[in-house]
């Protein structure tokens, strides 16, 4: 399949536009676009095994039900195994959660002091003393503030999870049949374009996942392995946290590293260099992600410029928070392929003059 | 200029939409299905589009981008090449027939103006889809190729000869 080439720059305004707007009606149903997203990424990630089994000489509607069945005992068997884990250590956890922030504190007035020592300015400010006092209230403040809102968040965004597993089997076992309807109801004059669009919509979206899959794997085992070389504890679990975490642009990078920095600052309060270290690696795990990785993931597949890229994120953020960080290169990717197909139906005269004949040739033999 | 008219969303029997025998049966009817077994033509039948062309309606022109075969169910088309090597002959295609082969393979543009000459009843196969296809299930796309190839072959056999009535399969 040919690529179209590039949009004109009023094609790219209007793309940039609508992709914003999207953001911004999108931002307000987070339920729904959540499940939305991890059904497509599952879909597209278990599609190819639906495949094999197709190839091996299973119907493509028995082979739908196998895989969506296989998805859901995995799934189970993780939520129930991360259940009981919670149970069963949750005081550890609590215990521990305790002393990673103590950790945190500490090591941000050991760096405070160091620098009040360095530029005398920092001392005449009482750096330290104020870090202290802000971080204090803000831990304060956490706990008794803005815990419970996150909890209560978290169970209104339960029941949409559920959506997930319909989601998914009804696009393992109806897309193509759904493609297929709505393409009848293009009329014939569009048609190709119409069968053109799903085709690039469709290897735009699983470019895009298998690249953020593909992404999140390099990045587990480059933060991973850094881990392992400075001696922190489970460095593959911290990695792929961090990583899965990045899956939210620049936000998630920023709280993946602060995880993994007061886990070091609390597995070796005595040696600062360690958690100095952890911070050096997540810069040049992020400079590798921004320079190698993403370009040669995500951005060749959605064949965005990387200018382009950087501007949708600033846009996405201004205008939907986190969510717009999300979703702003999907969106951007899909509504992009979709205004080049209309910008080229309505740049070809030949198409719709075409269009308007047939119509006329229905609505004669209509009448007689 | 989207419309979905009321009569179409009554033909789209969504859920659960099984095909008939019948509609297997025109399936198999066609040459470069003719070789596929049952539960071929009902993986095949997924990919298919069904298109029905009023008469003087154009199915494509000369120039535009191909993106994937006509199969002729019922109807009839015509060519109407600028080509000088296809001017004078008559390009007719009847049920089982193929237009459009060529875009299958390489996406280039259409190399002839095709126009329904009656009401026609077409079945698309778009050029992802039968890539797809080929990856899929190789036994499909095996013979389907084969078929399409013998078309192929015949109708550059005849072009070589100067034949006036080339489509045939």
């Amino acid at each position: 399949m040919k690529p179209f080439p590039h949009p004109g720059a009023i094609t790219l305004l209007v793309v940039i536009l609508i992709t914003c707007a999207l953001l911004f009606l999108l931002q307000k149903m987070t339920w729904f676009v959540v499940p939305v997203l991890l059904a497509l990424m599952l879909y597209y990630c278990v599609r190819p095994v639906m495949r094999a089994l197709v190839d091996l000489g299973m119907r493509h509607k028995t082979a739908a039900k196998l895989v969506w069945l296989l998805l859901q005992i995995v799934t189970a068997t993780s939520l129930l195994a991360v259940g009981l884990l919670t149970v069963a250590k949750a005081g550890t956890w609590q215990s521990d959660l305790g002393r990673y922030v103590a950790a945190g504190q500490a090591l941000l007035l050991k760096t405070a002091g160091a620098l009040e020592r360095v530029v005398p300015i920092f001392q005449s400010m009482n750096l330290a003393t104020q870090i202290d006092q802000n971080v204090h209230q803000l831990t304060n403040q956490f706990a008794e503030e803005k815990l419970l809102p996150i909890f209560l968040q978290s169970l209104r965004w339960l029941p949409s999870l559920l959506l997930v597993p319909y989601f998914i089997y009804f696009m393992l076992n109806d897309s193509d049949r759904l493609k297929k309807y709505i393409v009848k109801s293009v009329p014939n004059a569009f048609f190709e374009k119409a069968l053109l669009l799903f085709a690039r919509l469709d290897t735009s979206l699983q470019n895009y996942f298998q690249g953020l899959l593909l992404l999140t794997l390099l990045d587990t085992t480059c933060l991973g392995l850094g881990l392992v070389v400075l001696g922190i504890h489970n460095p593959i679990w911290l990695g792929l946290a961090a990583a899965v975490l990045a899956w939210i642009p620049y936000v998630g990078s920023v709280i993946g590293c602060i995880l993994v920095v007061l886990i070091a600052a609390t597995d070796f309060p005595e040696k600062t260099w360690t958690p100095c270290l952890c911070l050096a690696l997540f810069l040049g795990v992020r400079a590798l992600d921004d320079f190698v990785f993403l370009p040669l993931t995500i951005g060749r597949k959605l064949r965005v410029h990387p200018l382009l890229s950087v501007l949708m994120l600033f846009l996405g953020a201004t205008v939907a928070g986190t969510t717009g960080l999300m979703l702003a290169l999907p969106l951007f990717g899909i509504v992009s392929v979709i205004g080049e197909t209309i910008s080229h139906v309505v740049t070809d005269r030949k198409l719709r003059a075409r269009y308007r004949a047939a119509r006329q040739l229905v609505l004669s033999h209509e009448s007689v | 200029m989207w419309a979905i008219t009321l009569k179409k969303l009554d033909e789209m029997k969504f859920f659960g939409a099984d095909i008939n025998a019948q509609k297997i049966e025109v399936l198999k009817s066609i040459p470069i299905f003719h070789e596929l077994t049952h539960k071929e033509i009902l993986d095949v039948e997924e990919l298919l589009h069904e298109r029905i062309y009023e008469k003087d309606e154009i199915i494509f022109e000369e120039g535009d981008p191909g993106h994937g075969i006509f199969i002729v169910v019922s109807g009839k088309l015509r060519a109407d090449p600028n080509h000088k090597l296809l001017k004078n002959t008559v390009l007719d295609f009847g049920p089982g027939e193929l237009v459009g082969e060529l875009s299958l393979f390489d996406e280039a543009p259409r190399t002839a103006k095709v126009v329904a000459i009656e009401r026609t009843v077409t079945v698309a196969l778009f050029q992802a889809e039968f890539s797809s296809l080929l990856l899929k299930n190789k036994s499909i796309g095996t013979k389907v190729l084969v078929e399409i190839a013998r078309t192929l072959s015949c109708r550059a056999r005849q072009l070589l000869l100067q034949e006036r009535h080339v489509p045939s399969l």
